[in-house]
C-alpha cells in the first residue's frame, strides 16, 4: 500500500470554537428551542436526515457513463463500495476485499472478500467482483481512471469469496485505483437509474436536477451510519446555494467556489467553516509542442513573472496553497518546489532575452468561462504586460475546451483546474493535451509504477516531479482551498477534498 | 436544427480519457452515424411518442418533461394569473385616470418594473423575504412534489411574484391603451346617452371591444412567462423544464434539449389556437372574415 509522507502542516480553520457560539443564533424562522443548557453538549441525534448542498451534480449515476466526479462526491463509499478505500488522507485501507495476497512478481492478486450483501439481498460474491472490473474496463466504459486499470490482464473467481487478479505489468497504484472502483451486483443491469451497491446507504429517491436521497441500509455488513440519512440537494446557482445554507434548507455545503461569500458565514458566528486541502490545483497549461513555449527559458520566464501569491491573496483571501509542481502536500512525492521557479520579473526578463524574445511576443490563452478563470486570466494579461508579453484572452467553453485543447491540442495556453489525484502521469503521456515529452520523466514514472515497493516508487515520482518544475512544463499556479461550511448543529463532515471523496456516514447533527 | 449545439462526447469525458473512449462514447449515444441517419432515427422516435433518453443521465426525456411540469406548470399558470390580477386594474385605472397625477404615476411605475430584468427582482426579493424576513424559501422545491401542496405552494410564493411583477407590468401597459382607445370611442358616449350607467356601458360594450386585442397579447404573454420561468428556476433553484433546458444546453444533451423545446413549442402553438378560437367567440366582426387570426398568428 502506498505510503504518505508527513504533509505540511495545513492551515485549519476554527474547527470548533465557532460552533458553540451558535444554537440560539439560529434562523429567527424556526426559532430553535434550545433544550436544557450548554448548546454545544447536545447531543448527536442518530436519526437526523443530513441536507447536503452541492453544486456538483452527478451527470449520470453509473460512474463508467461519464459524470464521474459528481457521482464520485454522491455515491462512492456511501451507496458503492470498492474492494478498497482511500481516506480523507489519502490513505488505502481494505474495504471488500478483507485480506490482499500479492505474488513476488506482483502481477498476481488474490483477494478474498468480507462477508457483505448488496441492498437487493444477493451477497457479495467473487463473480459480483469479476463483472465489476470487468466492466469498469469495458469498450463502453469512459470512467476516469479506465486507463490506469487497464493494467488488468483477466479477473478469475476462484471460489464465491476469493477473487484472482493477473496484471499485465507491475502496478504498486493498483490497490490505490481500485479505491474508485465500486463492486456493483452482477444481475443489476442498468444502473443509470438504479443503484445495487453494498454501501452503507441505499438510494431511495432521484431527482435530477434536483436532489440524490439516500437512506441507511439496514443490512450493511459495518458500522451503521451516524445519522439517519443525507440527501445531496444540487445547486446550479452559487448564490442559491449559499443563500439556502443561510436559511437553514441545507445542512453543509461540499465546496464553496465563490470566495467572495465567505464573510456572510464568518460573520453570523452560527456556521462552521471547514479548511481542508483539496487535490485541485489551477494551472497554465502551456502547448509544450508549439514555440515559442517548447523553449524552457519561455516557459520559465512566464512563471517567473507571475506573482502567485498576490494571485492566491486576491482570490482565495490567503486560503490555499501555492505549489511549485503537479504534486499537491497529500501525496507521497510531493517535494515543496515554489522556489523553483521563483516570482522575479528581472530574471523573467532576462530569460526572455536570453532566448531571443526581448521584446517580448504575444500569445493567447483559452479560458474556460467556468469558476473564477477569467479573473485568473486578467490578471496573468496584467503581469505579463510587464514584462513585454501581449495576452489576448479567449473564453470557451468547457466543451470547446474538451474539443479544440483536448483533443484536437490547437491552442497556444490555456487556463485549467486538474482535480484528479496522483495526475502527475499526465507528463510521462506525451499525448497529452500539453505535449511535454520528456525521455527521463517518463522512464521514471513508468519504472515507478512497477517499482517493487512503495519506497522505491516515491523516490522515482519525486525524481520526475522535481524535472518537471525545472522545466517549467506548466506553471501551476495554486492549489485550491477545499472549503465546506455547515450549520453548527453539524459535526463530522470529511474535511479534505481528495478527488471529490466525501464519506457521509459519520456527518452528525445535533438535535434542536 | 440536429447538431447546433456541438458534440455531446466532449460533454462526458474528463481529463484523462483517451481517443477510444471518445469514440466508444460516441458509439453508444450514436453520434458517430452520420447525420441524415440520426435524424430519421430521431423522427421516427417521435412518432412513436418517444422523446428518447438523455445523453447524460439516459433517463427517459417524456418522462422528465412529465415531471418537471410539476414545478414549471404551476409555475407558469400562478404567475400568469398573477399578472393579469395586477395588470388588468392597474392599466385601467391608468388610462381611465391619464389625466390626474396618479394615473401618470401608475404609468411611470409599470414602465419602470417591466424594464427591471426579472433575475434582478428575483434576487431582491430573495433578499428581502427570505434572507431578511425569513419568511419564505430561498429557492427549491419540495422533493414531495405536491404532496404537502402548502410547503410547495410556499415554495412558488416568491418566483410567482417575481415573474407576475415583470411580465404583469409590460401586460398593464397593454390593458393601459386598449382601455384609453375604448374610453375613447363615441360608442361609449352613446351608451351612455342611452341612459345606461358608466360601469354598465364599460362591461357590455367597452369589456367585448377592449378584450379582443387584450386576448392576443395574453396568448403571447403566457408564452413569455414560460420563458421567464426558465430564467426564474435558476435564480430559485427550481427543478422544472427551464433548468432542464440550461442544464441540457451545457451538457450538449441533445434529447434532452430537443424535448424540452418541442415540448414548449407544441404548448405556444396551442396557445395560439385557444386565444384565436376566444377572439371568434367574443368578437363577431372576425367570424366573418378568414384573416381575422392574423395578427395572433403572427404573434405565436
Amino acid at each position: 500500500m502506498p505510503r504518505r509522507m508527513s504533509p505540511r502542516s495545513l492551515a485549519l480553520a476554527v474547527p470548533s470554537l465557532i460552533a458553540i457560539a451558535a444554537l440560539t443564533a439560529c434562523a429567527g424562522g424556526q426559532s430553535a428551542a434550545p433544550s436544557a443548557g450548554s448548546a454545544g453538549a447536545g447531543s448527536a441525534d442518530p436519526d437526523a436526515v443530513i441536507t447536503i448542498g452541492s453544486e456538483n451534480e452527478p451527470t449520470s449515476l453509473d460512474q463508467i457513463f461519464g459524470g464521474s466526479s459528481g457521482v464520485t462526491e454522491a455515491f462512492t463509499g456511501n451507496v458503492y463500495e470498492g474492494l478498497f478505500r482511500i481516506t480523507d488522507d489519502a490513505e488505502v485501507e481494505p474495504l471488500l476485499a478483507a485480506s490482499t495476497d500479492v505474488s513476488e512478481d506482483g502481477l498476481d492478486y488474490t483477494f478474498t472478500l468480507q462477508d457483505a450483501e448488496f441492498h437487493s439481498g444477493d451477497p457479495v460474491t467473487a463473480e459480483d467482483v469479476k463483472y465489476s472490473l470487468d466492466r469498469f474496463i469495458s469498450e463502453e466504459s469512459i470512467a476516469a481512471r479506465k486507463r490506469q486499470l487497464s493494467v488488468i490482464e483477466s479477473v478469475t473467481a476462484v471460489d464465491d469469496s476469493t477473487v484472482a487478479v493477473r496484471l499485465k505489468t507491475p502496478s504498486i497504484s493498483f490497490t490505490y485505483n481500485l479505491g474508485y472502483v465500486w463492486i456493483v451486483n452482477d444481475t443489476a443491469g442498468d444502473l443509470t437509474a438504479a443503484e445495487d451497491g453494498s454501501g452503507p446507504y441505499t438510494l431511495t429517491d432521484y431527482r435530477k436536477g434536483d436532489s440524490i436521497s439516500l437512506e441507511p441500509f439496514g443490512g450493511y455488513w459495518g458500522d451503521a451510519p451516524a445519522n439517519g440519512g443525507v440527501v445531496y440537494q444540487y445547486y446550479a446557482d452559487p448564490t442559491a446555494l449559499d443563500n439556502a445554507l443561510l436559511t437553514g434548507a441545507v445542512d453543509l455545503v461540499t465546496g464553496q467556489s465563490t470566495p467572495d461569500a465567505l464573510p456572510q458565514f464568518s460573520d453570523e458566528g452560527s456556521f462552521t467553516i471547514i479548511e481542508g486541502t483539496s487535490t485541485t490545483k489551477n494551472l497554465l497549461a502551456f502547448n509544450d509542442r508549439v514555440a515559442p513555449f517548447d523553449n524552457v527559458s519561455v516557459r520559465k520566464a512566464i512563471y517567473s513573472a507571475i506573482d502567485r501569491e498576490k494571485l492566491l491573496d486576491s482570490i482565495w483571501d490567503g486560503r490555499g496553497e501555492l505549489v511549485g509542481s503537479m504534486v499537491p502536500p497529500s501525496e507521497p512525492w510531493y517535494l515543496d518546489l515554489v522556489d523553483e521557479n521563483p516570482y522575479d520579473p528581472d530574471l523573467a526578463e532576462s530569460l526572455l532575452a536570453e532566448s531571443g524574445y526581448a521584446d517580448g511576443f504575444s500569445f493567447t490563452i483559452d479560458t474556460p468561462d467556468s469558476g473564477v478563470q477569467s479573473t485568473v486570466a486578467e490578471f496573468l494579461k496584467s503581469e505579463l504586460a510587464k514584462v513585454g508579453i501581449t495576452v489576448d484572452i479567449r473564453i470557451i467553453t468547457d466543451d470547446e475546451w474538451y474539443q479544440k485543447v483536448y483533443t484536437e491540442h490547437d491552442f497556444q495556453a490555456t487556463l485549467q483546474t486538474h482535480v484528479n489525484d496522483r495526475d502527475i502521469n499526465f507528463y510521462a503521456n506525451p499525448d497529452f493535451y500539453w505535449g511535454y515529452d520528456n525521455a527521463d520523466v517518463q522512464t521514471w514514472l513508468a519504472e515507478a509504477e512497477a517499482a517493487p515497493s512503495t519506497d522505491e516508487q516515491t523516490e522515482l515520482v519525486k525524481k520526475a516531479n522535481q524535472k518537471i518544475a525545472e522545466d517549467a512544463a506548466s506553471a501551476w499556479l495554486y492549489l485550491e482551498p477545499q472549503l465546506r461550511i455547515s450549520t453548527a448543529q453539524i459535526t463530522g463532515v470529511p474535511q479534505n477534498g481528495l478527488n471529490s471523496l466525501f464519506y457521509v456516514r459519520g456527518i452528525e447533527k445535533v438535535a434542536s | 436544427m440536429l447538431r447546433v449545439l456541438g458534440n455531446p462526447v466532449y460533454a462526458l469525458i474528463s481529463v484523462g480519457a483517451t481517443e477510444e473512449d471518445i469514440a466508444a462514447a460516441a458509439a453508444r449515444l450514436g453520434v458517430d452515424r452520420p447525420l441524415p441517419v440520426q435524424f430519421l432515427d430521431y423522427v421516427g422516435q417521435l412518432l412513436r411518442l418517444d422523446l428518447g433518453r438523455s445523453f447524460t443521465s439516459n433517463l427517459s426525456v417524456g418522462d422528465e418533461v412529465l415531471r418537471r411540469l410539476n414545478v414549471t406548470l404551476p409555475l407558469t399558470l400562478l404567475s400568469f394569473a398573477l399578472s393579469v390580477l395586477i395588470a388588468i386594474p392597474a392599466g385601467f385605472l391608468a388610462a381611465w385616470k391619464a389625466r390626474t397625477w396618479y394615473g401618470t404615476a401608475f404609468s411611470a411605475l409599470t414602465q419602470l418594473a417591466g424594464a427591471i430584468p426579472v433575475f434582478w427582482v428575483g434576487i431582491l426579493l430573495v433578499t428581502v423575504f427570505a434572507l431578511r424576513a425569513r419568511i419564505l424559501p430561498a429557492g427549491g422545491f419540495p422533493r414531495t412534489d405536491w404532496e404537502d401542496p402548502q410547503a410547495a405552494l410556499r415554495a412558488l410564493v416568491l418566483p410567482v411574484l417575481t415573474i407576475a411583477i415583470v411580465s404583469g407590468s409590460e401586460l398593464a401597459r397593454y390593458v393601459r391603451s386598449a382601455s384609453l382607445d375604448v374610453l375613447g370611442q363615441t360608442y361609449l358616449r352613446t351608451a351612455r346617452a342611452t341612459g345606461q350607467s358608466f360601469a354598465g356601458a364599460l362591461l357590455r360594450h367597452g369589456l367585448r371591444n377592449g378584450i379582443v386585442p387584450v386576448i392576443s397579447v395574453l396568448a403571447i404573454q403566457l408564452s413569455t412567462t414560460f420563458v421567464g420561468a426558465v430564467i426564474v428556476e435558476n435564480v430559485f433553484a427550481l427543478p422544472g423544464l427551464g433548468d432542464m433546458l440550461l442544464v441540457g444546453i451545457r451538457e450538449q444533451d441533445f434529447p434532452s434539449v430537443q424535448g424540452v423545446l418541442l415540448f414548449s413549442t407544441a404548448l405556444v402553438l396551442l396557445l395560439g389556437f385557444v386565444a384565436d378560437v376566444l377572439q371568434r367567440i367574443l368578437d363577431p366582426r372576425i367570424r366573418g372574415t378568414l384573416s381575422g387570426n392574423h395578427r395572433s398568428r403572427a404573434a405565436a
